[in-house]
């Protein structure tokens, strides 16, 4: 039988026309991954990994460069604007966790039940931001943000005093907060909405017919059950917030904020990096950084259970 | 991000590919007229007016010159894009323009290691004696200037003279720095307004001051003097002026650059203002409703025949080493046409509205007109009586890092929180001596 077998194989792939090189599978495959895997490796692996080779020296000044060592890492350790911009983008990346996941979860399951009319047009609401150009962005917050915008009208609506939000150190991190809600809430609710759907709609009934109401159904059904999409939006926020750049560029210019509450650590790499040109050290910032991002991220992996085994 | 420092590499290497001018290019690029050979020189600036002023002076070569005719392309981009690619440029060693603006902040991070311009000493000693001298020096490093600045930024004060008219006050009377803070409450007891603005987030209000009073960032042995006495006085009056007398206050927006100042300044809300000569252009652009009620003085005196006046700001044009050598003759002539010659500096009030600094065109007829704007007088000439009360300003290798201490901290901590001025311009000297330490 066996022999029947392959002299049939034999037979089949001698009639088969043989493939021109090009035309093979894996070559296919590897000719439309190469514009890819070339930029990539350009861009992301040689940059990175130069970068980290960068951080190990002192580059100051066009065609002048030494190897210092470790000294770049030792110097960042008595940076005090270094510890005040960590802090500072510390605060910002918690208080846009504590409102980028809540807010836009119970919008999501909003607008998934019934008590919305027509949700897709809000849930393209609440997407434009994502879409809107950082020209406009800046436009529309420094209207709304100044001493006389339309925030502080807003709060004098209910009697309370005009703030400085653009002018106020203290001020400088919720200012960035509330920006970075309008950018990002409608991201964030595309991203629940994926989670909350794939939830079998039998298990809202079983708990209807249990007796459930809709803030238990919530609470009991729809919170747990989106623990993976609430892990990766915790994990991309966290991202996001130690990549602080562009709102306090929108609000401030390069300039850190008010007494530089609203520097962040990308910033301060940004400004060592192009106003002191400071290259080595700003790779230095740039790696630690890096670290301490997947640091961040591994530790909230661990709290959500994700290492562990089924 | 992944590593955020892919930020630096991504643009260095985005640069070093050329060609592609970020999606802002004026597309002004010009067309010789002259006899001579087309030279095609690459400039690039953050200003639009910049171009303009720049392709003017190209076509007026070109008529002049049988040698050389300039073709300039010129391109604007946005301020920190633009310095940021020139100097991923400069250290990749491809992708530069043939001749750049660099602004005064930025300018000494171009001087340190290997100079990547030019030295232009032979065209600035061409002029030499006609120029205001303290304006090369902040775009030189060893005895040798790199750069030619568009204007000399004399301080001067702006006055509101209906708003002093209405608190009694005579704008000539102002003398010294005593008689401003007197005038300074008699305005807040007499009328609405305040008597001066003060940044918080911006440098001008601190370091003209420091200026002023013999300070600054850098003395001329490329000393850094933050912490100087001259800099803790300056730092105090304008503390006490905001805190003791109560007769200045936080400018609306934390800076005379932003819209909620013009907004205030045409509100009638600051009798005066602090700031350098082409600050006038704001008034122009920006705030309408003082027209005819500014008047420009000097600024008091902090002691009978001590400066009256400082520059401020700058932007110096420069030569970049990645010109071919074919090309940098031409440019060398252009760009002494461009910024040193008579007629050009000229241009530099008529075109742009900037103070020149060159002496001798103060007596040209352009410059002697009134100024229906800043109450009819001769604003210019009332200028030039300031130049033998003007401090120099100097910078030195960390004047960028200087800068950012100043309008980052110092200025919010003493205006804002009420810091003591020695302490916290110490502790700035501190944060910039630290780096090279």
């Amino acid at each position: 039988m066996e022999t029947s077998t392959l002299s049939r194989e034999e037979r089949r792939s001698r009639s088969r026309p043989k493939r021109p090189f090009l035309h093979r599978p894996p070559v296919v495959a590897a000719i439309f991954l190469l514009p890819f895997l070339v930029l990539f490796g350009i861009f992301r692996v040689w940059a990175v990994g130069y970068a980290v080779v960068l951080s190990f020296q002192d580059i100051e000044g066009v065609g002048v460069s030494d190897w210092t060592g470790f000294d770049n890492y030792r110097r960042l350790l008595s940076d005090s604007t270094f510890f005040l911009a960590l802090r500072n983008t510390a605060l910002y990346t918690l208080g846009t966790l504590l409102i980028l996941i809540p807010l836009p979860f119970v919008l999501a399951a909003v607008l998934r039940s019934k008590l919305v009319a027509r949700p897709v047009m809000f849930r393209s609401v609440f997407f434009l931001p994502v879409l809107t150009s950082l020209v406009v962005v800046g436009v529309i917050f420094s209207l709304l943000l100044t001493t006389h915008g339309l925030l502080n009208s807003f709060l004098g609506l209910f009697g309370l005093p005009q703030q400085g939000w653009l002018e106020t150190r203290h001020l400088a991190i919720p200012a960035m907060i509330i920006m970075a809600t309008w950018r990002w809430t409608g991201i964030n609710i595309i991203y629940f909405t994926t989670g909350l759907s794939n939830i079998p709609n039998e298990l809202y009934e079983s708990a209807s017919v249990d007796g459930a109401g809709a803030l238990r159904k919530f609470w009991y059904l729809s919170v747990p059950l989106s623990k993976p999409i609430i892990l990766f939006v915790t994990i991309l926020t966290i991202f996001g917030g130690f990549q602080l750049f562009v709102e306090p560029l929108i609000l401030w210019g390069t300039g850190g904020g008010p007494g530089q509450g609203g520097l962040s650590v990308v910033m301060h790499l940004y400004r060592t990096a192009f106003t002191s040109f400071q290259l080595g050290y700003a790779s230095a910032i740039g790696v630690v950084l890096a670290l301490m991002i997947i640091v961040l991220s591994l530790v909230v992996l661990k709290l959500f259970g994700f290492f562990k085994k089924d | 991000m992944g590593l955020s420092s892919v930020l630096i590499l991504g643009l260095a290497f985005a640069t070093a590919c050329g060609g592609d001018d970020g999606g802002n290019p004026s597309g002004d690029s010009g067309q010789g007229g002259g006899e001579g050979q087309d030279i095609e020189l690459e400039f690039w600036t953050f200003v639009d007016a910049h171009t303009d002023f720049m392709q003017a002076r190209a076509d007026e070569f070109n008529a002049q010159n049988d040698e050389y005719n300039i073709v300039l392309d010129a391109s604007v981009a946005d301020f920190e894009e633009m310095h940021d690619r020139l100097l991923v440029a400069m250290q990749t060693g491809a992708g530069a323009p043939d001749i750049v603006d660099i602004e005064i902040q930025r300018f000494a991070t171009f001087l340190r290691g290997e100079v990547p311009l030019h030295p232009l000493t032979d065209i600035v000693d061409n002029h030499r004696d006609q120029l205001v001298e303290e304006r090369t020096a902040p775009y030189r490093a060893d005895g040798v200037e790199y750069g030619i600045d568009y204007h000399l930024g004399t301080w001067v004060m702006y006055y509101n003279n209906e708003i002093l008219e209405e608190a009694g006050v005579d704008v000539d009377d102002i003398v010294s720095w005593d008689d401003y803070i007197e005038a300074g409450k008699q305005v807040v007891a007499n009328t609405d307004a305040w008597m001066a603005p003060v940044e918080t987030t911006d440098r001008f209000s601190v370091i003209g001051l420091m200026l002023q009073n013999g300070g600054g960032t850098y003395d001329e042995n490329n000393e850094l003097i933050l912490d100087s006495q001259e800099n803790i006085d300056a730092l105090q009056l304008i503390a006490d002026m905001v805190h003791e007398h109560e007769i200045a206050t936080v400018s609306a927006g934390g800076q005379v650059h932003d819209e909620a100042f013009y907004q205030a300044m045409n509100a009638g809300e600051y009798a005066s203002v602090w700031m350098p000569q082409w600050f006038v252009t704001r008034f122009w652009d920006f705030m309408p409703e003082t027209e005819g009620h500014i008047l420009i003085r000097p600024l008091p005196e902090f002691e009978p025949g001590g400066f009256i006046s400082t520059m401020g700001g700058g932007t110096g044009t420069a030569i970049t080493k990645q010109i071919d050598d074919d090309k940098l003759d031409a440019a060398k002539q252009f760009l002494e046409f461009a910024k040193l010659s008579y007629d050009a500096q000229v241009a530099l009030w008529t075109e742009l509205g900037f103070d020149p600094f060159r002496n001798d065109v103060y007596e040209d007829e352009a410059l002697l007109e009134a100024d229906p704007w800043f109450g009819g007088e001769q604003v210019m000439t009332n200028l030039e009586g300031m130049f033998d009360r003007l401090a120099p300003e100097y910078t030195g290798p960390r004047y960028p890092e200087a800068i950012l201490q100043l309008r980052d901290v110092v200025a919010y901590d003493v205006i804002e929180q009420g810091a003591d001025p020695g302490e916290a311009l110490r502790k700035a000297a501190e944060e910039v001596r630290s780096i090279d330490d």
